[in-house]
């Protein structure tokens, strides 16, 4: 009973979603592509990762707050929204020589 | 290969943690059968962990990435639940231990609370766990099977024993500690584990976008304790120690202490009432 009403009580949250800013990022064995990525301050961003490495990887920042495993060949959303100026590393926890940033202005 | 042995010691610590102040708690209170049950349930993870993390490309793509983060969250949640009742009972029991009150019940615990001792150890050890085989089985992958891909398993698995290793050295400390003094370090613990598990799980739903983050930086310790390095992968494994929360995961955080507060001096009360119904009724018997 408390599981289906925290699952209907998702679905609501989950509706109220406001318009979103799609930005695509793919991993490859040779790091993150683009390994730059820029956003305006405030937005609310759909971060699409896409791992076309053979391996799982995991999406990690400390800066942004996130971390999310990927399976090989799969894809998954990051939400992020409010982001204040400035710049945001990120890197793959399962193979730290891959690093990227986002640039909020 | 250094690198190899740092990521598995962080994914395995969170995990070693839990199962030891599990194991310690168990043990100082004289309830030795409840140590078989928190081995089990690491045990069982570590077993369906390893078919997780091979299945991961096959069976689990079904559910797909988002479901499964979801499903992860809930799972969270349900073992803050099942956790709190535990650090109830707990805290009732260690009462009536140094009261030396209702000894002989307590010392066989019911079969529920054996199952709650087992589950926590399993969500603990099953979280990190399918990370960390990802980890190990992309090395793997990555490098192919072969002698030179070897040492760097090792590293990975000695990672692993060091995190246990750095959970028992924790955990010596605590047998220095007076009963009381121990029950009350344990029982704290607990309660930021807790509240720490918490704040994941609402972490994780801001990252899946069903929750908003409110204000996505509240503040910024990192330049005091850095999320990567050991003193925040021990406060992280601990407390959920994260040096950006936003302004949700720090309000669940917060808000978990005041009902369990209250639960607390509630059980506490209760089981002096208990106890001195106790002694007034033997005589008359």
């Amino acid at each position: 009973m408390r599981f289906q009403l925290a699952l209907a009580l998702l679905a609501v949250v989950g509706s109220a979603r406001a318009e979103e800013l799609t930005i695509a990022l793919r991993v490859q064995a040779e790091g993150f592509q683009p390994a730059t990525i820029a956003a305006p301050a405030g937005a609310r961003i759909r971060l699409e990762v896409s791992n076309e490495t053979a391996t799982p990887i995991e999406f990690e920042s400390f800066e942004l707050n996130r971390e999310r495993v990927v399976p090989a060949g799969q894809k998954a959303t990051v939400y992020l929204s409010g982001l204040s100026a400035g710049s945001y590393e990120f890197f793959d926890d399962f193979n730290q020589k891959r690093r990227g940033v986002l640039t909020v202005e | 290969m250094l690198e190899t042995l740092l990521i598995t010691w962080r994914e395995t610590l969170e995990a070693a943690l839990v199962v030891g102040i599990l194991l310690t708690y168990v043990a100082r209170s004289g309830q030795r059968r409840a140590l078989r049950y928190v081995w089990l349930g690491s045990a069982a993870a570590v077993v369906a962990a390893l078919i997780c993390a091979s299945a991961s490309g096959g069976a689990m793509a079904l559910l797909g990435g988002e479901t499964q983060e979801v499903v992860q969250a809930l799972i969270v949640f349900g073992a803050v639940g099942v956790l709190s009742w535990m650090i109830v009972w707990m805290h009732r029991s260690s009462h009536s231990i140094q009261g030396n009150l209702h000894r002989q019940a307590d010392s066989a615990l019911a079969t529920g609370r054996l199952i709650g001792l087992a589950a926590i150890a399993f969500v603990a050890v099953f979280r990190e766990g399918v990370e960390t085989m990802l980890f190990l089985w992309g090395v793997v992958v990555q490098r192919g099977m072969q002698l030179a891909t070897m040492p760097l398993v090792g590293a990975g698995l000695v990672g692993a024993g060091l995190a246990v290793a750095t959970a028992w050295l924790f955990f010596r400390g605590f047998s220095f500690l007076s009963l009381r003094t121990f029950f009350r370090t344990t029982g704290v613990l607990l309660l930021l584990v807790a509240a720490g598990l918490l704040t994941s799980g609402v972490n994780k739903l801001i990252g899946l976008g069903y929750l908003p983050p409110l204000v996505p930086q509240v503040w910024n310790t990192s330049w005091l304790v850095r999320d990567g390095s050991p003193l925040g992968a021990l406060l992280g494994a601990l407390v959920g120690y994260r040096s950006r929360p936003s302004l949700l995961e720090v309000l669940a955080f917060a808000f978990y202490f005041p009902p369990m507060l209250w639960a607390l001096n509630h059980a506490e009360t209760a089981t002096r009432a208990a106890g001195l119904g106790d002694e007034s009724a033997r005589p008359a018997a």
